[in-house]
């Protein structure tokens, strides 16, 4: 019965905030179009790119008709199919005489010294006069405007919001095969222990065993159910706990969670396959009745239920609560507060006039008009307005049968310079997804509690080192990441015994030589300005 | 009247401007003909050799390679301070030296083997066939090993035949070098036999007849007469290979390792790589890229240096 109303109340929370309240909030803006004769490039690293059906961005409805919306003429960049975009980032940032005028990407690590160098533009003085509806829109929420500025409050960039503050940064979780559990007459699980016997048992009856695609269960698995934090990707696992940074993998709570991972791997409930399985390759394990719990996306989880309906089987694939300790305890689960890392920036290759054009068009995202065109596209088009006050695709995006449609008309599908609504993650997924969503992301009833878990023991969004810390980080922290995954591994496979004292203690201590202490200052530091903006 | 008592002047020797001024008139359309090559090597050769000195700078995009600051060897201390170094440089020269312990004779066995085969329809389609790998694309060929070497994939299937434990072959660091390897050898073999077999075509076939005349079996023949005739192509390749000894290719190993290998698998260019592109250290993955080149260089002297004093046939 608690669980019931929890849930109820946990939709209502949900959908309460649904009926665009960003819009409501977002002021109007400039005048659009812009009418300008200026060229302005835009490079675009991920997410904000042409739907892979078109050949380029001139076939794009999404790019034209921004251009058209925008009155400018841009010229949009996307890195070359084929590279990884974050490196092709790094290639275009090592000419910065021929940068695009907009760059949207991940800078906020590095904002202080592209801000030194004169990169990028300082927006301080410009924003108030040609981004009015983003200052507004920041000014909206302190922990917006907190983020999106350097510690001597500089305003750099144009950020990736979540209109729902957070809930679909919990974008994955457990999922377990609703039919199985059934026919084992099991509940859904919500403690680790119940957790582990729903693995036990679909090995001993189904010989499934627990699997997962490594890039999905690396950020932070299921370590919140040991009080631990982070898995096996060290960007992951820089965590804060009482105004204290630290490293999750080397807790002893850590250690309690990877014991747990190594047992599983031992008694063979585990896969073996895990080191190496991705997206694609765990398919055939999920439809070959190998899998039948595991760690996967909302989106991954949808591709799942749609392949076996597919082939004329039911959906079965469920999402499940991140199972607490088994005393109803949780540390922490994927998470975040609303707050994207992903930027856009204007770079000094725009000479003050198209800087300030630049502003403009960037604001276009947070203005009411831009906030829908940015979610759905054109109305009357791809949208029109439901009775209820709620955007609908038409039929042009409901009855396209290629994946993810609605890219081709809008922009914040994934994330980008913008807002996105939490009503268009609503349009894009299945119900299980969402219902998916709603399990992992609410874990208490109550509101801080919930929200201290999600996202309060992440390392925030929008630190920034300055030029200095930078250095040091790059002279003494290169290996600590590869140090702390590779033993992530070892440990998980046995390679190092994790029940073993002295190897542990040895761990810790070589953890040193990798200069975890050194690193660990910097980041505190760093950490305490942004607590003191 | 007076005499000239000075000695004729001696033919002057003409100077290296005057000599290529006429080497050039003689053969205008030669010079014509490597003219490409010579911008080639200055533009993308010589041209970027001005970028190693970032090795030495902290260097920041923005302040230029001039105007960066002066760091002498920091960015080398740093790397011969990582604690990965040591592991790095076992790596690689482990892969390399495996690459070219069992890579290099591969191709030379098959040319061998496909020399002595007189069916030409047979040799051909055995070339084919071993051509085509060359021309399957790397991010192609290692999905395919990695769905292969599953735990219920093809080979522990087969290894399990044989009493083997069923396991994930590519999170086993014990087999790292052998898929690599192998994969290797199945890639390259058709393609890398084509100089050895051009090479076979030309050796004298009067040779195979006086040899026969001479009661040699097929054996002795390919010892004494084929070997001999290769040796030259082989040296030359040979050293040519020991001058890239630590380029260990780092596409395929970032496609194939994960952290349960990298204590094998991890080499300095895929460190460059990580370094340089992934975490923008320009300066440290130049450092170690010049690191890399030296030690290249140094091999390639001293292959050569053995070579010309054994074999009598190198490289200058």
């Amino acid at each position: 019965m608690k669980k019931l109303l929890s849930l109820a109340l946990a939709l209502c929370l949900v959908l309460a905030a649904v009926p665009g309240f960003a819009a409501e909030l977002l002021s109007a803006g400039d005048t659009y179009p812009l009418n300008s004769d200026k060229t302005v490039t835009w490079y675009v690293q991920e997410n904000m790119g042409p739907h892979e059906k078109f050949v380029n961005w001139t076939e794009s409805p999404f790019h034209t008709g921004l251009n058209a919306n925008l009155g400018v003429n841009v010229e949009w960049k996307f890195p070359t199919t084929g590279t990884t975009p974050a490196v092709y980032t790094n290639t275009l940032m090592a000419d910065p005489r021929t940068l695009p005028n907009i760059m949207t990407g991940y800078f906020m690590d590095q904002a202080n010294l592209l801000l030194e160098d004169e990169v990028i533009w300082d927006l301080t003085p410009y924003i108030q006069e040609y981004a009015p509806a983003y200052y507004a829109f920041l000014q909206t929420n302190p922990a917006y405007d907190k983020a999106l500025k350097t510690d001597d409050g500089k305003y750099y960039a144009f950020g990736f919001f979540r209109e729902d503050g957070g809930w679909n940064d919990t974008y994955l979780g457990p999922v377990v095969r609703k039919d199985w559990l059934d026919e084992c007459n099991l509940e859904v699980p919500t403690t680790i222990s119940e957790f582990e016997n729903v693995i036990r048992v679909f090995n001993e009856k189904y010989g499934a065993k627990f699997s997962f695609a490594m890039s999905l269960f690396q950020f932070n698995g299921l370590a919140g159910a040991f009080g631990a934090y982070g898995t096996s990707n060290a960007g992951w696992s820089w965590f804060v706990k009482d105004g204290k940074v630290g490293l999750g993998q080397v807790q002893p709570e850590f250690r309690n969670y990877l014991k747990w991972l190594n047992m599983l791997w031992d008694e063979g409930l585990m896969d073996q396959d895990v080191l190496t399985l991705d997206d694609t390759s765990i398919k055939g394990k999920v439809h070959n009745d190998q899998v039948g719990i595991s760690v996967t996306s909302m989106g991954q989880m949808n591709n799942w239920n749609n392949e076996r309906i597919a082939k004329g089987q039911e959906a079965v694939w469920v999402g499940i609560p991140y199972p607490k300790a088994d005393d109803g305890s949780l540390s922490s689960v994927m998470g975040g507060f609303g707050i994207g890392s992903y930027t856009g920036v204007i770079t000094k290759t725009a000479d003050e006039e198209t800087m300030k054009l630049c502003l403009q068009m960037l604001d276009y995202a947070y203005t009411q008009e831009g906030f829908l065109y940015f979610n759905y596209g054109t109305e009357g088009t791809s949208w029109t307005m439901g009775e209820n006050g709620v955007p609908q695709f038409t039929e042009l995006v409901t009855a396209d049968t290629d994946t993810e449609p609605m890219r081709k008309y809008n922009g914040m599908t994934y994330g980008g310079t913008g807002i996105q609504a939490t009503n268009l993650l609503y349009l894009k997924n299945a119900p299980a997804a969402i219902e998916a969503n709603n399990t992992w992301f609410y874990n208490f009833e109550d509101e801080q509690q919930n929200l201290a878990v999600t996202g309060g023991w992440r390392w925030p969004v929008g630190v920034t080192f300055t030029v200095d810390e930078m250095d040091m980080i790059n002279i003494y922290g290169g290996s600590i990441g590869t140090y702390v995954t590779e033993s992530f591994t070892a440990f998980l496979t046995g390679t190092m015994d994790i029940e073993d004292d002295a190897t542990w203690e040895k761990y810790l201590k070589d953890a040193e030589t990798y200069n975890l202490s050194k690193i660990l200052s910097i980041r505190q530091a760093c950490y305490d300005r942004y607590l003191a903006r | 009247m007076t005499v000239n008592t000075a000695k004729p002047a001696p033919l002057k020797e003409k100077s290296f401007a005057q000599r290529l001024l006429s080497d050039f008139q003689k053969h205008k359309y030669k010079y014509l003909l490597i003219l490409p090559i010579i911008i080639y090597l200055i533009l993308f050769c010589y041209k970027p050799m001005y970028g190693l000195v970032i090795a030495f700078k902290n260097y920041r995009p923005t302040r230029g390679i001039w105007d960066s600051k002066w760091v002498g060897f920091m960015w080398f201390e740093t790397f011969f301070k990582d604690p990965y170094f040591w592991r790095l440089l076992r790596n690689t020269f482990t892969i390399s030296g495996l690459t070219i312990l069992f890579g290099f004779p591969a191709p030379i066995l098959l040319a061998l083997l496909l020399n002595e085969v007189h069916n030409n329809k047979f040799k051909r389609t055995v070339q084919t066939i071993t051509y085509m790998p060359y021309f399957i694309s790397l991010v192609v060929t290692c999905s395919l090993i990695k769905i292969y070497t599953m735990e219920n994939g093809l080979f522990p299937a087969i290894m399990s035949i044989f009493g083997m434990q069923r396991q994930n072959l590519l999170a086993n660091p014990s087999y790292f070098y052998t898929i690599y390897i192998l994969s290797d050898i199945w890639q390259g073999i058709g393609w890398n036999s084509i100089i050895y077999l051009a090479a076979l075509s030309g050796i004298d076939q009067e040779q195979y007849e006086a040899a026969k005349i001479d009661g040699a079996n097929r054996f002795q023949q390919v010892l004494h007469i084929t070997l001999p005739g290769l040796l030259p192509t082989i040296t030359i390749l040979f050293i040519l290979r020991m001058g890239n000894i630590l380029n260990v290719g780092y596409e395929k190993i970032l496609l194939l390792y994960n952290p349960s290998t990298y204590e094998v698998a991890d080499v300095l260019s895929t460190y460059t790589y990580r370094m340089g592109l992934e975490n923008q250290q320009y300066s440290l993955s130049t450092a170690v890229g010049l690191f890399n080149t030296m030690v290249n260089v140094v091999f390639l002297l001293i292959t050569n240096y053995i070579s010309n004093k054994t074999t009598e046939s190198g490289l200058f």
